[in-house]
């Protein structure tokens, strides 16, 4: 397949492997083919035809679409041929007849495809004279996406991508003929996690966004490339501004993690930067209510409290969403802190907010996996949390090494949502309620025969809050012993890893709440965080934070956590800093800055270092590029550290791969048997979403899921119903999921209602056969 | 569930046969059609949960062939053929003519849902053009006021039963050849072959 062949394109002898498109071929030489339908990310139909060239055969010439005609030995093409030209043009005027014309309205103009390569290819004039068809426009698909029918030239991009790509075929051409239009079924809309790279990929304006449409033509637009930092996978983005706004997010191309695509919460989640609830000067908290205050005082308050406690434990509760830079500065201070005179050793602790954290598989016995050995692996082992809601992208990346053969294994009651795409599900016959394994992986016939001596690429993590760490050893273990395998840890929360790798000590919330001590003096730091309403430990941190001296948030809203804060110091978002940040394959990559920082926010560690400062401890950094020039010295491959000047580079454009030891302290819950399972959905109620108007409604349905004898146990058949535990009553959808095992109920912990919930409790259903029925919240 | 056990078994038979479940859609749908007259969205649902694709994949295959019917069609279905050689043998002056007697443009239903007109392409009857069909039983060799003769028929006598035979007798012409085939339903398996929209079993 790789062998290299020559084919002459214009009379240039080039070179391509053989087996390869001849539109990429020529693409890859530098010839440009104009196209629409034709994406390098999908398997091509032919349906635009605007991709004619001419070829020789031994018939003569012919016109061929080179979408689907394969390089050959010797293949001699022509693309500006007189006859190719006049096909282009024909083909153009015919897209054309049905195409409104309505550019100077329609949001793609200025970076459209069809406008575009009409200027460069097409006839100039149309002898068209009918009337054009007409559609009622826009008919909304999903929420947040918008359909102008009769824009649409049928280039099948947005249904092969919901049918190869996202696997969620659920818009189709309907009809045929002039007829034929793109639609969904009746009732039943686009609903997908990753619709939003339709839009993206739609060649003309037939396919818009909620969030986008009619806010600003491509040409106003600043653009900068970044990361993304919802989930770990870290995929390539595009910022797009206008006027110091952030307008839209588009996919990079990035080989190596996500290939062009984002889930809809990577692209659409920004709304929140200009949301008029967000915290932009410092407020301290006077009994009820907050007073703004500058940043000097603020910080001469913290200092002389800290003196004023003497020698209280310093606790930092820390998010996913800081960069490297952040972590880096706040593991800093935390170690001067314990080295300094206002403290006594060991009084200041990092505790990142994940509830499924543990030690991981960072030993060097563990080899790390990227996201090519996935394509390279013949066998794809996971069990962790439920991968498509919570790292979307890597989902597409299973689906896509499926495709091509490798194999799927998947265990556990989580990830039931792509057990469609698995050759093997071990549930409830295999994994226990508690998640243990109950068999030894090597009696599992179907398992060992495709692991032992294969490729293997196993994700592995706790899949829940309950799981002993053990269970996954003995898989882990085995699979280590009989296979080559390659591991990715499955932490999934933003820059997890790159809090890993910057601070020297991290701890998990299971530490935070029996470490904390209220006979002690205690100040806490809680830096971009809001574990009282997402963690399974937020009742216990809530009390924590009452019960404390002295709590400071950083963050960008007022929500659960940080309306407990004495000083709430507002901090900059996506596109407003500039740092690094690391993926699960650790690979490290750039975040860039394309906003200004609004109101009177500053960047977490400018108040960190500001601070530290103030308490007469000497570091100085002006800028995130001398912060980034001490941390990378501890990476270990010195040959391509991720400095700015070098992640700048075009040739590590994409990141480069490095690694720090890294050093995790978490305990198991000593509780098990927990009959409700808390799982995290890729929508929620974080503050950041419901202050995104065009995505906030699709974290609002709260349901939970059981196989039908559970439900029956429970004397449930409608579909509806409430949730009761105590005081708190949830009127809930219920699903029914048959993979599930007997007893177990699955429940969002990250939307509204649920934080309230204790899993290892017992709780009520009740089904609702009317609206009185449902309780009220 | 808007299938009845029945039905469901039989389009569980029918997906048996072949090695890929969404494969069986052509048949199932044809059960739909047999059901309803046409393919509602109920069926749609049972289909794709049978096969285990999305509602609009069914939808879209549904409405790409016209003789997979969107809408209820009426008691009689009038397909007048306009391809090339019915054309030459004065189509036109038929499709007028049953235009005119009907009162419908194509694809249209008469509000009392006794006839629903179309024009089609070549229905494979060239050599008796021009050739129209009552609930795709064909009429060869009809002639403008023939057809206008047949569509009185049809409106004063309402047959229960449509035989092209006896049509061909009474209001047809020249016939390319004798047609044979006896069982429409299918001729080698147990998947519903073409069928005529509810005159088929009682024939």
């Amino acid at each position: 397949m790789s062998e290299e062949i020559k084919f002459t394109v214009n009379g240039t002898e080039l070179e391509a492997k053989s087996g390869e498109l001849l539109i990429e071929a020529c693409e890859n030489s530098g010839i440009h083919i104009p196209r629409f339908c034709w994406h390098k990310r999908l398997e091509p139909v032919g349906m635009c035809r605007m991709c004619l060239v001419e070829v020789e055969t031994p018939r003569g010439k012919a016109l061929v679409p080179s979408c689907t005609t394969e390089i050959t030995e010797d293949l001699v093409v022509d693309t500006e041929s007189e006859v190719v030209k006049k096909a282009q043009e024909g083909i153009l005027e015919f897209l054309l007849i049905n195409h409104p014309l309505d550019c100077p309205v329609c949001d793609k103009a200025g970076e459209c495809p069809l406008q575009d390569q009409t200027m460069a290819y097409g006839p100039g004039e149309s002898r068209f004279v009918e009337e054009k068809r007409h559609f009622e426009k826009p008919i909304p698909i999903s929420e947040i996406i918008l359909l102008d029918r009769e824009r649409c030239i049928l280039c099948a991009r947005c249904t092969r991508f919901s049918d190869e790509i996202s696997g969620d075929p659920l818009i189709e051409f309907i009809q045929r003929g002039n007829k034929t239009e793109v639609n969904t079924f009746p009732n039943e809309p686009f609903r997908s996690y990753f619709s939003g790279n339709t839009v993206q990929i739609c060649p003309v304006g037939a396919l818009t966004s909620t969030s986008y449409r009619f806010k600003a033509r491509p040409w106003d637009l600043k653009s900068i490339s970044s990361t993304c930092n919802c989930c770990s996978v870290g995929c390539s983005i595009e910022l797009n501004t206008s006027q110091n706004k952030m307008l839209r997010i588009l996919g990079e191309d990035n080989e190596f993690t996500n290939q062009g695509w984002l889930s809809d919460k990577g692209r659409y989640n920004f709304d929140y930067l200009h949301s008029e609830n967000r915290v932009l000067n410092i407020l301290e908290k006077n009994d009820d209510s907050f007073n703004e205050i500058s940043t000097s005082e603020a910080i001469k308050k913290i200092t002389s409290k800290v003196k004023e406690l003497k020698n209280p434990n310093i606790k930092f509760l820390i998010g996913s969403h800081s960069t490297n830079e952040e972590y880096f500065v706040i593991n800093q201070i935390s170690n001067h802190l314990n080295k300094d005179k206002f403290l006594s050793k060991e009084k200041s602790n990092v505790y990142f907010c994940d509830d499924l954290l543990s030690r991981g598989y960072f030993e060097e016995k563990y080899t790390q996996a990227t996201f090519e050995d996935l394509d390279k692996s013949e066998t794809i082992v996971l069990w962790s949390e439920d991968i498509k809601d919570n790292l979307p992208v890597l989902y597409l990346r299973i689906k896509k090494a499926v495709r091509n053969g490798a194999k799927l294994i998947v265990f556990g009651h989580t990830n039931t949502a792509i057990a469609g795409l698995a050759d093997f599900y071990f549930g409830k016959d295999v994994v226990s309620n508690n998640f243990d394994l109950m068999l030894n992986p090597a009696e599992l016939k179907d398992f060992k025969n495709n692991v032992e001596g294969k490729r293997v690429t196993a994700i592995v993590g706790k899949a829940a809050v309950s799981q002993k760490k053990e269970s996954l050893d003995k898989l882990v273990d085995y699979l280590n012993e009989i296979s080559e395998l390659k591991l990715f840890n499955s932490f999934s929360k933003g820059n997890t890893f790159g809090a890993l790798q910057n601070i020297h000590e991290i701890k998990g919330l299971n530490e935070f709440s029996t470490e904390f001590d209220n006979e002690e003096k205690n100040i806490v730091f809680t830096i971009g965080v809001n574990p009282v309403n997402s963690s399974y430990f937020g009742k216990a941190i809530k009390e924590n934070l009452i019960a404390a001296d002295y709590v400071i948030s950083l963050d960008l809203f007022i929500n659960d956590t940080t309306e407990l804060a004495d000083l709430i110091l507002p901090t900059t978002s996506l596109g407003e800093k500039e740092g690094t940040i690391t993926n699960m394959e650790m690979r490290v990559m750039k975040q860039n800055k394309i906003l200004p920082a609004p109101g009177s926010t500053l960047s977490e560690w400018e108040y960190l270092i500001g601070i530290l400062n103030a308490m007469g401890i000497n570091i100085e950094y002006k800028n995130e590029i001398e912060i980034n020039a001490d941390l990378v010295r501890d990476y270990s491959d010195k040959e391509s550290l991720p400095t700015f000047d070098n992640l700048n580079k075009p040739s590590n454009l994409y990141g480069v791969i490095n690694t720090k030891p890294i050093n995790i302290t978490t305990k198991d819950l000593k509780k098990q048997d927990f009959p409700l399972l808390m799982v995290r959905r890729l929508y929620g109620d974080s503050s950041t979403q419901i202050n995104s108007p065009s995505i906030s409604m699709l974290g609002s349905e709260r349901f939970i899921e059981l196989n039908s004898s559970t439900a029956e146990k429970y004397g449930i058949s409608s579909k509806v119903g409430n949730f009761i535990q105590g005081s708190n009553s949830i009127s809930i959808k219920i699903d029914i999921n048959n993979l599930l095992p007997d007893d177990l109920v699955i429940a969002p912990i990250n939307r509204r209602g649920f934080e309230n919930i204790d899993p290892s409790k017992d709780f009520e259903i009740t089904e609702a056969r009317n609206r009185e029925e449902l309780s009220v919240n | 569930m808007t299938w009845d056990s029945k039905l469901i078994k039989k389009a569980e038979e029918i997906i048996k046969l072949y090695p890929q479940k969404r494969s069986a859609l052509g048949p199932l749908l044809y059960l739909a059609q047999n059901k309803e007259g046409y393919i509602d969205d109920d069926s749609v649902v049972e289909i794709s949960n049978l096969l285990g694709i999305t509602e609009v994949q069914v939808r879209s295959v549904a409405s790409f062939y016209t003789m997979y019917k969107q809408e209820p069609t009426g008691k009689y279905l009038l397909s007048v053929c306009k391809s090339i050689s019915c054309e030459i043998n004065n189509s036109k002056e038929v499709i007028g003519g049953i235009k005119e007697f009907t009162g419908l443009s194509s694809n249209e239903t008469d509000p009392e849902k006794t006839f629903t007109f179309e024009e089609v392409e070549c229905i494979g009857a060239c050599g008796g053009a021009p050739a129209v069909q009552v609930n795709y039983e064909t009429i060869e060799g009809v002639t403008p006021e023939k057809a206008l003769d047949l569509c009185k028929y049809l409106k004063e006598e309402e047959p229960k039963v449509i035989v092209a035979d006896d049509l061909q007798e009474k209001f047809g012409g020249i016939k390319s050849f004798e047609w044979a085939i006896e069982d429409n339903s299918g001729t080698s398996t147990t998947a519903p072959g073409f069928q005529i929209i509810g005159t088929a079993e009682e024939n």
